[in-house]
């Protein structure tokens, strides 16, 4: 056993710690294609104290960590060979539901969904339904990444439904952000821009380069009386695209997903589509769906069965926007997706859209030779915005078909990053194509990273911050 | 480099599909609960299914080699297949931890215990049962001899756990084909069923074990295989189509099947039970996620009057482990204990005041863990239940 391990091993227990070769090589690599490197050693705390410790040993010894949460991004962490792998999956408790001040506070290793869950039991749920992999994904991890929620439109991003955090810095100290900062006061989680500026904005969708998310306050609300849905289909990307930005001014859908490529869903007619959810009392519900069928009908929309759109709602199932069960879909796809995901203004997903299927026709020939297929080109819209997926998929088997994807992935992400798109979660692959083009941006960046972090031991690389 | 004759090579494919989305992980629509007793034991990811695939993506790629540690984690499933259930692609996970196994046990690596109670030497494959118990004493709990051997429709495979572990559940099985009327036989030459073989790698002698018994039964002539065992009805069911690309010559049906249809179709009477009871159901891995049968136990529980049936937070497709399941009590004690705590303490927390189960393996689990756990509850097989509580119909 070296050294690192008995230090570790002293802070956690030697239960908690392991450098065998079968425990590491299982921390190399998120959903994506981008595979890391091979960390040194996996250590799993079990509280913030522990989390501190790790983080001052690692100072000591020079050694970066990476923090892992559920790794169910698709973008690559680019984790450093020799790291400490730092898992934060026994950080899972619910420490209060607060219903008085509509937060719930989490250890950052919670399971999104499960948290939801034990806020149904009495009628209450998370401000945002949370992300495409709810069921298995950290609220922490949701956190640092800032992921994309279902219910975007009317709920805000995952930074939105934050409160307060608590965090480790690069120097083990912990922090609290808001109204928990005051510690005189009980540190009380109700008020996330309380105590001066911002805190909390300094670590949402950081990736974990700046801290590490230890506690999560998360704003809850009571769950609507009404669920309602609507599913249409349009003649043309850009008459469908029209209807999305109408329906966004007249704030009518609580989740609006436009499907614009890839399959079409299963016997519907259109060539882009439109799913609707609505969520609020019954009488606003109502009148919002009204609403929304006016815009749609005056769109030319063709109303379809929304039996599709409610399962894809309730199972949280991204094959029912294809009126497909999952079974069928996902079966069916022995791929691997090399995912691209961005905000744009929403008039310019027209151009967006044109732009990938010129791409496809360009480079028929080689989707053809290594099995590129289009899984979806499906954008959730914001209040004012469009988050654009571009979810391509290729066979993992074949290493040439493998770096094809990548490359395809670097192709459309820098022309559409140069145009007029900033993507949501960057992480490592994706950050060259963006954070030079950040500017000063990226020079604040740096520097609040080397003052902080002056020995580059969070997450080095990342955002390509810390090398 | 990689052995081009490893099982492991032969499904890349499914490998290579994995998406590492970690829905092998929780059943986080029912709150913070486990899915996997290796993971909640082994605590590493590599006890998972998305760790095994990991590591079986390391052995394909040449990255690592088979050692202890991996079989270790391999070795360390309970063959729940909880894993598989809610895999968000749909894979055969439990054809990759086969493969695994396979490669192990040609490698010499399975685990101490595991592999000397199978050894051919003073093990099973000396004695035809998994309790070393002399071959000859297999039928000991048998009433009535007349019964063996005889031409008969359907055979009752008894399984080495009722044969020489739990006898009662041998007898309360036999009672109640008796009762019904049932034309059936058993086999004095029944051997272990194959599963065993399966659970350490050994798919050769698991594949002999099964022919050994399809013969011996197509010797009497039947056409159907009545189990209170699903491990042993999974054997003869799916392992052997698995295994040969054939399917068994047999009806293989498990007697809560039979007897529920019988049930539903008012062929037999049902007696009410006293005093009023609570009871939960524990879903046998192999009997649910395995085979599908999670109706016919519950449709039978639900017809007799006076018990109340609670289903446990995790039930049915979502139903924990017992710890029974992969033989991992040989070399993994610890986790089985764990894991058996863990279901009785889940029972309990409905207020339960009985757990019944279709499976001698989680009986005897679930009885040894009320037992440590010191709780009141009572633990039996549904087969003891209607044994007492099903009656034949009074013509007229």
């Amino acid at each position: 056993m070296n050294t690192l391990v008995e230090e570790l091993a002293a802070i956690c227990g030697a239960q908690y710690v392991s450098d065998k070769m079968v425990d590491r090589i299982c921390h190399t690599r998120d959903c994506g294609p981008t595979p890391g490197g091979i960390p040194a050693v996996v250590v799993r705390p079990r509280t913030t104290e522990q989390v501190s410790e790790i983080v001052k040993l690692a100072n000591r010894v020079k050694t970066p960590i990476f923090i892992w949460g559920r790794s169910t991004t698709f973008i690559g962490h680019g984790i450093r060979e020799g790291c400490i792998l730092m898992a934060l999956d026994l950080m899972n408790k619910i420490e209060k539901m607060d219903f008085e001040n509509q937060v719930v506070t989490v250890e950052t290793g919670a399971i999104w969904h499960a948290v939801d869950v034990e806020l149904g039991k009495h009628g209450w749920e998370l401000a945002a339904p949370g992300p495409g992999g709810l069921f298995v994904c950290t609220i922490g991890g949701s956190v640092a990444y800032n992921a994309v929620p279902h219910g975007l439109l009317e709920y805000g991003m995952t930074g939105d439904g934050v409160v307060a955090l608590e965090v480790v810095l690069p120097n083990g100290d912990v922090i609290h952000t808001g109204s928990m900062g005051n510690r005189a006061a009980g540190g009380l989680s109700f008020e996330r821009y309380a105590n001066g500026p911002d805190l909390a904005g300094l670590f949402i969708g950081a990736c974990g380069v700046f801290g590490v998310i230890t506690k999560v306050s998360f704003k809850i609300h009571r769950k609507p009386e009404k669920e309602c849905f609507a599913f249409y289909g349009f003649d043309s990307i850009d008459v469908a695209v029209d209807a999305a930005h109408a329906l966004q001014r007249r704030n009518a859908p609580t989740h609006l997903v436009g499907l614009f490529g890839g399959p079409k869903p299963t016997g519907v007619a259109g060539d882009a589509f439109l799913h609707i959810v609505i969520r609020d009392s019954a009488a606003s519900a109502a009148e919002r769906l009204a609403a929304t069928h006016a815009i749609c009908s005056g769109f030319n929309g063709i109303r379809h069965d929304e039996t599709a759109t409610e399962k894809y709602w309730v199972n949280h199932m991204y094959s029912w926007l294809r009126n497909t069960p999952p079974e069928v879909y996902y079966s069916d796809r022995p791929y691997t997706c090399p995912e691209a995901a961005m905000f744009m203004p929403t008039q310019k997903v027209k151009d967006a859209i044109r732009y990938l299927f010129d791409y496809e026709k360009e480079h028929a020939e080689e989707f053809s030779r290594y099995g590129i297929r289009i899984k979806a080109y499906d954008v959730y819209f914001s209040r004012n915005a469009a988050f654009l997926w571009i979810d391509t998929l290729y066979p993992e088997l074949d290493a040439e078909a493998w770096k094809y994807g990548v490359q395809m992935r670097a192709d459309y992400s820098e022309h559409l990053f140069r145009e007029y798109a900033s993507p949501g979660g960057i992480l490592a692959p994706l950050a060259p194509h963006i954070m030079p083009k950040l500017e000063g941006g990226f020079d604040f960046l740096h520097f609040l990273k080397n003052q902080m972090d002056p020995n580059h031991i969070l997450n080095p690389g990342v955002l390509m911050l810390g090398e | 480099m990689p052995d081009k004759q490893r099982s492991i090579d032969r499904v890349k494919d499914i490998v290579y599909q994995c998406n590492r989305c970690a829905h092998c992980f929780d059943l986080s629509w029912l709150g913070e609960w486990n899915k996997c007793p290796a993971y909640r034991y082994g605590a590493f990811e590599s006890y998972t299914g998305r760790g095994r695939f990991f590591i079986a993506r390391a052995l394909v790629d040449g990255a690592m080699d088979y050692d202890a540690e991996i079989a270790a984690r391999v070795f360390a499933c309970t063959e729940c297949r909880a894993c598989a259930e809610h895999c968000f692609k749909y894979l055969r996970t439990t054809d990759i931890y086969a493969a695994m196994k396979e490669d192990l046990a040609a490698r010499g690596l399975v685990p101490e215990k595991l592999a000397a109670g199978l050894a051919d030497e003073g093990g099973l494959g000396q004695y035809h049962n998994v309790y070393q118990a002399p071959h000859a004493e297999r039928l000991a709990w048998l009433p009535d001899r007349a019964r063996v051997d005889k031409p008969a429709q359907v055979v009752f495979f008894v399984g080495c756990t009722s044969s020489y572990a739990r006898q009662n559940m041998a007898l309360d099985t036999y009672n109640l084909l008796t009762k019904f009327g049932v034309d059936f036989t058993v086999l004095s030459d029944e051997w272990c069923c194959g599963h065993p073989y399966l659970s350490a790698g050994e798919t050769e002698k698991a594949r002999a074990s099964i022919e050994h018994n399809i013969e011996a039964i197509k010797k009497v002539g039947a056409t159907q295989i009545v189990f209170n065992c699903p491990g042993c009805q999974r054997a003869f069911r799916d392992d052997w189509r698995q295994l040969t690309g054939q399917a068994a010559p047999l009806a293989a049906m498990h007697v809560v099947e039979l007897l529920a249809d019988w049930v539903t179709r008012g062929k037999i009477g049902v007696q009410r039970f006293r005093p009023k009871t609570i009871v939960t159901y524990h879903d046998p891995c192999v009997l649910g996620r395995w085979m599908g049968i999670y109706d016919a136990p519950r449709d039978l529980i639900k017809a007799i009057p006076g018990l109340s049936l609670v289903e446990m937070p995790r039930n049915r497709r979502d139903a924990y482990c017992c710890g029974a399941g992969g033989m991992i009590r040989y070399d993994f004690e610890g986790m089985a204990n764990l894991a058996g705590a863990e279901r009785i303490a889940e029972a309990q927390s409905v207020g339960a005041e009985m757990v019944l189960s279709a499976c001698p393996a989680c009986v005897m689990q679930l009885q040894q863990s009320r037992q440590r756990a010191k709780s009141r509850m009572k633990v039996m097989d549904i087969t003891e239940l209607l044994e007492q509580q099903l009656v034949p119909l009074i013509k007229g």
